[in-house]
């Protein structure tokens, strides 16, 4: 039997199909404002290969409540059942997200017991990163020295005036990579501040897109004074825990 | 008098009010209107909502004419007797749209409460007629929004503010119980009617019928499968403040009477497995219906509300007594059993939650605040750990009146929802 988990992210929407427990299928595209579009894409895409849809369908994520098919469960049960999997021993997840971030707690059975998620502005997600970090234009060697760099401090968490605050210092002519290094870690801070809300892990999940940068991984490990882990795709735990629960 | 007549003559702002209640027609038939199984006896109040701006500002505006005068109230602690006593007319006012939300923001800060910069938005637009029919506003010092507010609301209608003390030692007591007192003597100037021991004790017993009547609907809740949604207890627990107060709880009594029989039949208006939720924070004024339509939308049923807009406003009577003065004492010790988050220390609050959640047999607990209210907001510390500690499920939401983050709450009830079925 062949069970399908779709996440309709703000930012990406994954499909993750297994057959009998097994991966079989992993495809991640764009939303492009459209996530009940991109999902419909990505089945279709899925069916063409395989010749029929999966037999169970869950959908999860932002655009889940427009979505024609499928049960529905939120995006917090499932990101939870796809960590469980990976890291059945591990009881605190952070997910930074798109458009939202979010931390749970999961019991050993793989339950949620808390979960908490950032209010309505970007400060805190996927979309702060992005917006500063597409405005300095970086090159891939830039963000290797940042790893480095002496952080300079960034005190604005919203997004608009964090920027201003990014240019103001490169305008003072202080080098980019200490400036990005001060970014990850102001972030890995308010990141902290937001886990210790919920409970103070000795290892943390780390999932969603914002888990691809590594120097935001080691910023937060000093700043829990703990081991951070990752798992293989973290943008696509959702859409494994809901194909498990499919 | 049609209604138009009215407004006019009472100085509101015609074109904007219509802007205002333009979309009222349609959230009230999608939200309230077309449920199925509601209880017949909500056509009252249906009826009320329906022509919310109308019905009882006429009543009002006749009181006036015969000589009587409106004051206007913003809090459970302003004791609504003393007012009725004198034969004049105490209402709450609403507080709760964000349509006016952005005229309160050009005379208060961006970053302060949605109750309060709606509540002066209403005023700066003359949308609001009981604004407009109103003779005086009386403030109290629950927050220091508010407090600082009422200077400004001041320079457009004329506010008179009670003090209410911050902790309930017994010098409290004593503060509370003079601001009372003053309040008396400030009502009877006004009305020019004395207060004496008949239209006293009238008075309490008119509001303490009320407030009966509001228990014996909210007792009812805790049947499973629960006889009535809890957006319909709440229109009516934010109707409660301006109504009449007989006429209401009649009305209340005789939907009491229907549920009695609901009850008895099994009859309910969710599942009996639909998680039951128990709200618990700031108010929600009318028109503030979002919660409430979210979590039941959900597939849950709010069984309670511990706040302003609920449990606070009815749980306590005044005690009678046999003369004026003792009257007032015992109207100046019933707001003080209430506990809200002004308070320092307010552990009464936490079991007031706790006992609420056992009497409702609540799944879960959610704990909302309007933005940027900090007695609330920071309380909320107390009320996790609370929760924690006795094991209930709870959720903290923090919002406003705008309809935005709609998605965004949907989500977080589901994830409580899936929580509690796990």
């Amino acid at each position: 039997m062949k069970q399908a988990g779709l996440d309709l992210g703000s930012v990406n929407t994954k499909l993750v199909v297994l057959e009998n427990g097994d991966r079989i299928y992993s495809q991640v595209i764009p939303s492009r404002f459209d996530s009940v579009k991109a999902g419909i894409n990505l089945l279709e895409t899925y069916a063409g290969k395989y010749g029929e849809k999966p037999e169970k369908l869950v959908v999860t994520g932002y655009g889940r409540v427009n979505f024609p098919e499928g049960r529905v469960i939120t995006e917090i049960t499932c990101q939870g059942r796809g960590c469980h999997d990976y890291f059945p021993d591990y009881a605190y997840i952070l997910d930074l997200g798109g458009q939202d971030s979010k931390v749970i707690k999961k019991s050993a059975e793989g339950k949620i017991v808390k979960f908490i998620m950032n209010d309505k502005c970007a400060a805190g997600t996927g979309r702060f990163l992005d917006v500063i970090l597409k405005g300095l234009e970086l090159t891939s060697e830039e963000l290797n020295l940042a790893a480095q760099a002496k952080p300079m401090p960034i005190n604005s968490m919203c997004t608009v005036f964090a920027e201003s605050e990014v240019i103001t210092m490169l305008a003072k002519g202080i080098p980019k990579p200490e400036v990005v290094a001060g970014l990850f870690k102001s972030t890995a801070k308010r990141l902290a501040n937001f886990i210790e809300a919920v409970g103070h892990p000795e290892c943390l999940i780390f999932t969603g897109g914002g888990a691809h940068y590594n120097i935001l991984v080691s910023f937060l490990e000093r700043e829990l004074k703990g081991k951070v882990v990752i798992p293989p795709e973290p943008e696509l735990t959702a859409a494994l825990g809901a194909a498990l629960l499919a | 008098m049609d209604n138009r007549e009215l407004w006019t003559a009472l100085g509101m702002d015609l074109e904007k009010h219509d802007e205002f209640l333009a979309p009222i027609p349609s959230i009230l038939k999608n939200l309230f209107w077309d449920r199925p199984n509601r209880p017949k006896a909500m056509g009252y109040f249906d009826a009320v909502v329906g022509d919310v701006h109308g019905i009882r500002v006429h009543e009002l505006y006749a009181m006036k004419e015969a000589g009587a005068k409106v004051f206007s109230t913003f809090c459970v602690y302003v004791p609504e007797e003393i007012v009725v006593a004198t034969g004049s007319a105490s209402i709450g006012l609403c507080a709760g749209a964000q349509f006016t939300v952005s005229s309160g923001e050009k005379v208060l800060p961006r970053n302060l409460c949605p109750l309060i910069k709606s509540t002066m938005g209403f005023k700066l637009d003359r949308v609001c007629p009981y604004f407009q029919v109103s003779d005086w506003v009386i403030g109290e010092t629950t927050c220091d929004g508010k407090k600082k507010a009422w200077e400004i609301l001041n320079e457009h209608i004329p506010t008179y503010v009670m003090e209410l003390p911050q902790k309930k030692e017994a010098k409290d007591a004593r503060l509370w119980d003079e601001e009372v007192r003053e309040f008396a003597s400030f009502i009877e100037r006004e009305t020019k009617v004395n207060l004496t021991k008949e239209n006293l004790t009238q008075g309490i017993q008119t509001i303490n019928s009320k407030r009966q009547a509001l228990q014996r609907l909210a007792n009812l809740r805790q049947h499973s499968p629960a006889p009535i949604h809890g957006l319909d207890v709440l229109l009516i627990n934010q109707l409660s403040f301006f109504d009449d107060p007989v006429r209401l709880a009649a009305q209340v009594n005789a939907l009491c009477d229907e549920l009695d029989v609901r009850v008895k039949e099994g009859i309910g208006v969710a599942p009996v497995d639909a998680p039951r939720i128990l709200v618990t924070g700031t108010p929600q004024p009318l028109p503030a219906w979002k919660l409430h339509a979210l979590i039941e939308q959900a597939g849950a049923v709010v069984v309670g509300e511990e706040t302003c807009t609920g449990e606070r406003y009815f749980k306590d009577v005044t005690e009678p007594a046999d003369n004026v003065s003792d009257m007032l004492t015992n109207i100046a010790k019933r707001p003080l059993k209430v506990n809200c988050a002004c308070f320092t220390p307010n552990t009464g609050r936490m079991e007031d939650i706790t006992l609420m959640a056992k009497h409702l047999n609540a799944d879960a607990v959610i704990d909302f605040s309007l933005q940027f209210c900090q007695p609330y907001g920071v309380e909320s510390y107390f009320v996790a750990k609370e929760m924690e500690k006795r094991k209930i499920p709870f959720l903290q939401l923090e919002s406003d009146f705008s309809e935005e983050d709609q998605g965004q709450l949907l989500t977080r009830i589901e994830a409580l929802i899936e929580m509690i079925r796990a």
